[in-house]
C-alpha cells in the first residue's frame, strides 16, 4: 500500500501516550476554535525575553525544524529587537505533514507561541509561511478569532523543496528570490526571528506547563513530545505525537507497519537505517544510530517494494530539487542519481562512482542540500547491501511500488 | 584570513585553479575543489590575484573568524 502524506489530503493527528499539542482533539479531528483552545489549554501566561529564554534553556527545547537548532540560541543571537517573527510552516519536505496538522487542527497553539515571541523580542510583524490553501484558510480563520493578531500575515510559499529552507524563505519574504543566498547570513542578522511551526507550539505548551511539568514526559536530555510524520508501507499513516525517546518498534506497531528491514528516518535529508525496534526516537537516539531525526519523518519501505528502486526514485527527486545555482549540486546530484539507477541495473562500477560523487558534492554549495542529499543516498547504499548483490545477479524480483512519497499534491 | 567561495556565482571558469594549482583543483564539471581555505600572510598576494581574476567574482577573502554553523533550519 502506498501512503502519501500529500498537501491537500487530510492528515490524521493522533498520539501515543498523553497528547499535548494534540490535546483536546475529538475523533473527527475538527479544528479547535479559540473557545475550545482556551478550554483545553487554559490562558497563556505572558513572559518577557529573559523569562522566555530561561524556560527554553531549562528544558533544552530543540527546534522542531530539520536542523533542531534551539530557539533559545536564536533569541540570544538577536543583538537588537527583531523586526519580524516568521513561523516556518511551509513544510516542503514531501513526507512531512506535522506542521500542516498543527496549523489545521490546533492553530491557536502555533499563534500563541509566535505572538509570545513577538512580544518578547519587540517584533511588530508576524508572518506565518504555509504552502497549501487548506492550511492557509485554517490559520486565517484562527487569526480572525483573536484580538491580538492584527499584525499576523499568512504567506503562501511555492512548490519547491528549497522554498521551505529558512534563509530562502527569509529572502523571499524580504523581497528577494526564493533561492538560498550565496553567503551564509543568518536570519537573526537581518532582524528576523524564524522558527518552525511546531517549535512555537511546543513553546506555547511550555509557557503554560512550566519546565517541571513539561519535562514530565520525554527523556532527561530531551523532555517533551515530538510530532512524527509516519508513512510509507503502513496501515495508518499520519502525524503521531509521541514522548521523545519512544522506541521505534512501538511506533511501527501502532501504525500497522509492514515488516521491513529498513526505515528512513528524517526524510530525504535524513538516513536509511536498519529497522531496530529498540531505537529511541529522539535526536540523541537517532544520532547514535548513525541517522538524523530531522523533522520527525518516519518512512517504512516495507517488504513488497524494491528498496533500491525506492532509493533511486528519491535520489532522482533530490537531484530535481536542486535550485540549480551551484555547479557541484546541479551536476553532482543528477550524477549520483544516475549511479543509483545504474546499480539498479546491476553495474558493479556504479558503486565506487556513487561514493565518489557523494563525497564530491558534500559541502560544495550555498546550502545544505547537496550535503544532506549525499548523506541520504550513502546511507541507503550502506544498508541495502543485500539488495545491491541481488541486482548485480539480475534483480531482486520486486517491483518499484513508489512507497516513499515524493512531490506534493496541493 | 579565509578564502571564501560564493557558489551561486561560480560558473566553473577554472581561472582560480590555474592561478593557485597547489590550493585549488577542479572536479569533473570544472568546478573548484578547495583543499584549504585558511590563507597565511605569505600567501596573500597570490590569493588576492586569483580573487581579482575570477570572471564571476565568486571568490572573496574573509577577515572574520568562522561562525559556528547553524545549519539550514526548517
Amino acid at each position: 500500500m502506498t501512503a502519501l502524506l500529500a498537501g491537500s489530503r487530510a492528515v490524521f493527528p493522533s498520539s501515543l501516550g498523553a497528547p499535548r499539542l494534540f490535546a483536546g482533539l475529538d475523533a473527527d479531528h475538527r479544528a479547535l476554535d479559540l473557545a475550545g483552545h482556551v478550554a483545553v489549554h487554559g490562558p497563556l501566561p505572558s513572559a518577557d525575553l529573559p523569562r522566555l529564554v530561561g524556560l527554553l534553556d531549562a528544558v533544552g527545547l530543540s527546534g522542531r525544524g530539520g536542523a533542531g537548532f534551539p530557539l533559545a540560541a536564536k533569541l540570544r543571537a538577536l543583538s537588537a529587537p527583531a523586526r519580524r517573527v516568521v513561523v516556518n510552516g511551509s513544510e516542503s519536505e514531501p513526507a512531512s505533514a506535522k506542521d500542516r496538522a498543527l496549523m489545521r487542527h490546533v492553530p491557536h497553539l502555533v499563534l500563541d507561541g509566535a505572538l509570545a515571541v513577538a512580544a518578547a523580542v519587540g517584533a511588530r510583524r508576524v508572518t506565518v509561511a504555509v504552502h497549501d490553501e487548506w492550511t492557509a484558510t485554517a490559520l486565517t480563520r484562527a487569526t480572525g478569532e483573536r484580538v491580538d493578531t492584527r499584525t499576523v500575515r499568512v504567506h503562501r510559499t511555492g512548490d519547491t523543496f528549497v522554498s521551505g529552507e529558512a534563509r530562502t524563505l527569509v529572502r523571499e519574504l524580504t523581497g528577494g528570490p526564493a533561492l538560498p543566498p550565496g553567503r551564509r547570513v543568518h536570519a537573526t542578522e537581518r532582524g528576523i526571528l524564524l522558527a518552525n511551526a511546531e517549535t512555537f507550539a511546543q513553546l506555547a505548551v511550555l509557557l503554560r506547563l512550566g519546565p517541571r511539568r513539561f519535562a514530565a514526559t520525554g527523556t532527561p536530555d530531551e523532555p517533551g513530545t515530538a510530532l512524527l510524520s509516519v508513512g510509507g508501507a503502513v496501515a495508518h499513516p499520519g502525524v503521531l505525537e509521541v514522548p521523545l525517546g519512544m522506541p521505534l518498534g512501538l511506533v511501527l506497531r501502532h501504525v500497522g507497519a509492514e515488516p521491513s528491514d529498513t526505515v528512513v528516518l528524517g526524510g530525504y535529508h535524513g538516513a536509511w537505517l536498519p529497522t531496530d525496534p529498540a531505537l529511541p526516537l529522539s535526536r540523541r537516539g537517532v544520532d547514535a544510530a548513525g541517522g538524523s531525526f530531522g523533522a520527525g519523518v518516519v518512512l517504512v519501505a516495507g517488504s513488497q517494494t524494491c528498496a533500491l528502486g525506492e532509493l533511486a526514485r528519491t535520489a532522482d527527486w533530490l537531484a530535481a530539487q536542486s535550485a540549480g545555482q551551484c555547479g557541484p549540486c546541479r551536476f553532482g546530484l543528477p550524477a549520483l542519481a544516475a549511479d543509483v539507477r545504474a546499480l539498479l541495473r546491476g553495474h558493479p562500477a556504479a558503486l565506487p562512482a556513487a561514493q565518489r560523487h557523494a563525497a564530491l558534492v558534500d559541502g560544495r554549495g550555498a546550502c545544505s542540500h547537496p550535503d544532506a542529499a549525499a548523506r541520504y543516498v550513502r546511507s541507503g547504499l550502506a544498508v541495502l547491501g543485500d539488495e545491491l548483490n541481488a541486482h548485480r545477479r539480475g534483480g531482486c524480483g520486486r517491483p518499484v511500488l513508489g512507497v516513499l512519497p515524493i512531490g506534493r499534491t496541493s | 584570513m579565509k578564502l571564501e567561495l560564493d557558489w551561486t556565482r561560480c560558473d566553473g571558469h577554472g581561472v582560480c585553479a590555474q592561478l593557485l594549482p597547489d590550493r585549488i583543483d577542479t572536479d569533473e564539471w570544472g568546478f573548484p575543489v578547495l583543499a584549504e581555505t585558511a590563507v597565511r600572510p605569505e600567501q596573500l598576494t597570490a590569493v588576492r590575484r586569483a580573487v581579482a581574476a575570477c570572471p564571476a567574482l565568486a571568490l572573496r577573502l574573509d577577515n572574520t573568524r568562522a561562525r559556528p554553523g547553524a545549519g539550514g533550519s526548517r
